[in-house]
């Protein structure tokens, strides 16, 4: 089975790892993502590295408080809450633990 | 004798109290100043004792030494350039791992480091204590325990800071684990032999290491770039991971193990009242059920409050009038004194002064308070159809009190396109100048009904321009990346301080000009000039907009300031009820187009500083033009069924 999800898949109370960011499409196939998120732009470098500077980091457990069906999600990390733009919340890989 | 000039720098995550500390320190007595060259905000303010003087300035907020936003490079280069003789880092007790992540780059910047470790009582609560002193013995730099709300802690900080600024001792780096270490020494002696900059060399290599952009452009020299990138590839291939992420990974292990060491359990958590509060708050539908409930109430309230204090004032005003017209001086000068001079002064407290002090004091609140980043969590989404995120609504919001801090606002935003078309947007939020005129106007002589229907088209046209702006602007949208602040119990005196500040402002910088108008114009009607003027707008005041002739002149006074077309109007037919001189529609127009026909002239000039003179050109031509077309269509519609 794959445990490999997306940080918009999950549910208030799942707590996760952190895998990687991805910067290509793939997310469009499967997720079911309304219209506004078809803008092509990848994750960029800058944007990999703030995620990673606010506790993000490869292997970092993080915990969903909330996921908006069409707006962010907030999770909590490093003991502070983070709220993360749906777009970019598509491209954090997490995996269930 | 010569007093001696010293500066602390003032330096922090978002949202940590920094601001509070800074105010506390000043006496709130801040100048907003400009860096050379720069034009990233900050706030400065001196201290004067015992024959020392103290510069204090107050970076922005920022998360990290690396050079993600223009702030970030802004305080980067401010401490090393600069050379401030103390740098208080601010770090919020409560979420120590994140914040030493700050300290420890700060550190690496080899600066004069005091670390405030403030909102201790938020630790409490949590149910946990510091033991500062092993903290302050893990980091090498003095550590003060302070709640900055509560003045509590604030004295030994600047006792401490002059300490620290007497003591020039070399704080000890922190050192990274051994491959990265390794790397980092190789580069760093290079760097050392090589080049020459305001950073400390070992700075400079952990950067590049960290593969940090403008760092790049800071080393120039290939060989070091080079050099560099060999040792990143070693690293990636050690790792398995990039080599930003082997850095940032691991010095957020040292501020894990750091603040696991110093942090004890003591006694029993207390339910974060905040989380319940968010369940309803945040939720997908109580949420904006709330928040426009909010609105509502607020827009209600300042109505009600303002309109029953200025038809108090005003009245109170008038009893002065006999007193003014019987003083034993020349007719001209009498009637200068009373229709120009007297007639501003009662514009502004009476007319402005109740409708704006309630506002104020209501933007503080929210602000203190933290519900601001939650209005921009629920905004998230509708403000990305504009190619904007939810941090963006935060300055439209501040634009409701006055435009100019909402433009410089617009910093928060990390992109310059992004900046650009909140900026644009701010500029048509109604401020409380154009509030004034809606509410002291529209709503109280036609009803509240119509002041409703004119934001409602003011925000449909934002929407509409913000949605053509992000289809013809280049570049691409970003995303949000907030921190969600905890609720904070707004603090009276805080509240008060803010609100005073801003309308202190108001007093000093809007008052002269809404009384230097009022005697403009009162010169130009004993000179006679008012027809010959208001007969050069004829075509296009009556013509068009079926507007009386004179609007045209007031719009132009409205340039200064927007709610000198009001004012004007008043001095003109010197009378405060509109109802006599102007019909419904033309109430309706007049409201209509002073909502978005120019920006104001400090506007303007902001806009100029901040995006530079062609786009502030551009922005103040096309909302004139855009407002003369919008009301002449408005009223050749409102003529079928509007007197």
């Amino acid at each position: 089975m794959d445990k490999k999800v997306f940080l918009i898949q999950l549910n208030p109370g799942d707590k996760v790892k952190v895998i990687g960011f991805s910067t290509d499409h793939e997310r469009f196939k499967s997720h079911g993502l309304g219209p506004w998120h078809k803008r092509k732009h990848g994750m960029g470098m800058g944007l990999a590295r703030r995620l990673q500077e606010m506790g993000l980091i490869p292997g970092s457990v993080i915990e969903i408080i909330r996921n908006m069906p069409t707006g962010p999600v907030e999770i909590s990390v490093m003991g502070t809450r983070l709220a993360i733009g749906r777009n970019i919340a598509s491209r954090i890989y997490v995996e269930k633990i | 004798m010569n007093k001696k000039l010293y500066t602390i720098a003032l330096a922090d995550n978002a949202n940590v109290g920094k601001s509070v500390i800074f105010n506390q320190f000043t006496g709130g007595n801040q100048i907003i100043g400009n860096w050379p060259g720069k034009t990233v905000e900050k706030a400065e303010g001196r201290i004067e004792q015992e024959g020392t003087r103290i510069h204090v300035v107050d970076l922005p907020g920022i998360y990290s030494l690396s050079t993600y936003s223009e702030e970030e490079i802004v305080s980067r280069e401010f401490i090393a350039k600069e050379k401030p003789d103390a740098v208080i880092n601010v770090v919020d007790a409560s979420s120590l791992e994140r914040n030493l992540f700050f300290t420890l780059q700060l550190i690496e910047l080899e600066s004069p480091l005091i670390v405030a470790l403030n909102q201790y009582d938020i630790m409490e609560n949590k149910g946990l204590c510091v033991d500062f002193e092993m903290l302050s013995s893990l980091l090498g730099v003095p550590v003060v325990p302070t709640i900055a709300v509560r003045n509590k802690g604030l004295k030994e900080l600047f006792e401490k800071s002059k300490e620290v600024i007497k003591n020039t001792k070399k704080i000890k780096p922190i050192l990274y684990g051994k491959e990265v270490e390794e790397k980092i020494n190789i580069l760093t002696s290079e760097i050392e032999k090589e080049i020459d900059t305001f950073y400390p060399p070992r700075f400079i290599a952990i950067k590049l290491l960290e593969n940090d952009t403008s760092t790049k452009t800071i080393v120039k020299n290939p060989d070091i770039i080079a050099l560099a990138e060999k040792l990143k590839k070693e690293l990636t291939k050690i790792h398995g991971e990039s080599p930003e992420t082997v850095i940032i990974s691991e010095r957020y292990t040292i501020a894990s193990r750091i603040a696991e060491q110093v942090t004890k359990k003591k006694g029993k958590t207390k339910i974060n009242i905040g989380d319940n509060i968010d369940k309803i708050a945040l939720n997908k539908i109580t949420g904006y059920i709330l928040l426009l409930g909010l609105i509502l109430l607020i827009f209600y309230g300042v109505f009600k409050f303002g309109s029953y204090f200025s038809e108090l004032l005003s009245t109170s005003f008038e009893l002065l009038k006999p007193i003014f017209i019987q003083l034993p001086l020349p007719p001209l000068v009498n009637r200068l004194l009373w229709n120009g001079l007297m007639i501003g002064v009662i514009a502004g407290v009476a007319i402005v002064l109740p409708y704006i002090a309630p506002f104020y004091l209501i933007l503080a609140l929210l602000e203190d308070s933290g519900y601001l980043a939650r209005i921009a969590f629920l905004t998230d989404n509708v403000m990305h159809k504009l190619g904007l995120h939810g941090k963006a609504f935060i300055p439209l919001i501040e634009g409701f009190g006055c435009t100019v801090p909402a433009v410089l606002g617009t910093r928060i935003m990390e992109r310059d396109r992004d900046r650009f078309i909140a900026a644009i947007l701010a500029t048509l939020v109604p401020c409380s100048a154009r509030t004034v005129i809606l509410l002291g106007l529209v709503a109280a002589f036609l009803g509240p009904i119509y002041a409703i229907i004119i934001y409602a088209l003011t925000f449909i046209l934002m929407y509409i321009l913000g949605r053509l702006l992000n289809r013809y602007i280049k570049g691409s949208p970003t995303g949000l990346v907030m921190e969600m602040p905890l609720y904070r119990k707004p603090v009276p005196k805080i509240i008060l301080r803010q609100t005073w500040v801003r309308l202190k402002d108001f007093v000093y910088f809007a008052f002269p000009i809404i009384i230097a108008a009022n005697i403009v114009m009162e010169v130009f009607t004993e000179l006679n000039w008012v027809t010959p003027i208001a007969n050069f707008f004829k075509p296009i005041m009556t013509n068009w907009l079926g507007l009386p002739p004179l609007a045209g002149l007031t719009f132009l006074f409205g340039i200064l300031r927007k709610e000198l077309t009001l004012i004007m109007l008043s001095t003109l037919y010197h009378t405060a009820n509109f109802a006599e001189i102007l019909t419904p529609r033309q109430i309706f127009i007049f409201g209509f187009v002073t909502m978005i026909y120019i920006p104001c002239i400090a506007t303007i000039a902001v806009f100029k500083r901040e995006f530079g003179w062609k786009r502030a050109t551009v922005v103040a031509i096309g909302e004139f033009l855009g407002a003369i077309v919008l009301g002449g269509i408005l009223n050749q519609v409102l003529r079928i069924f509007m007197l």
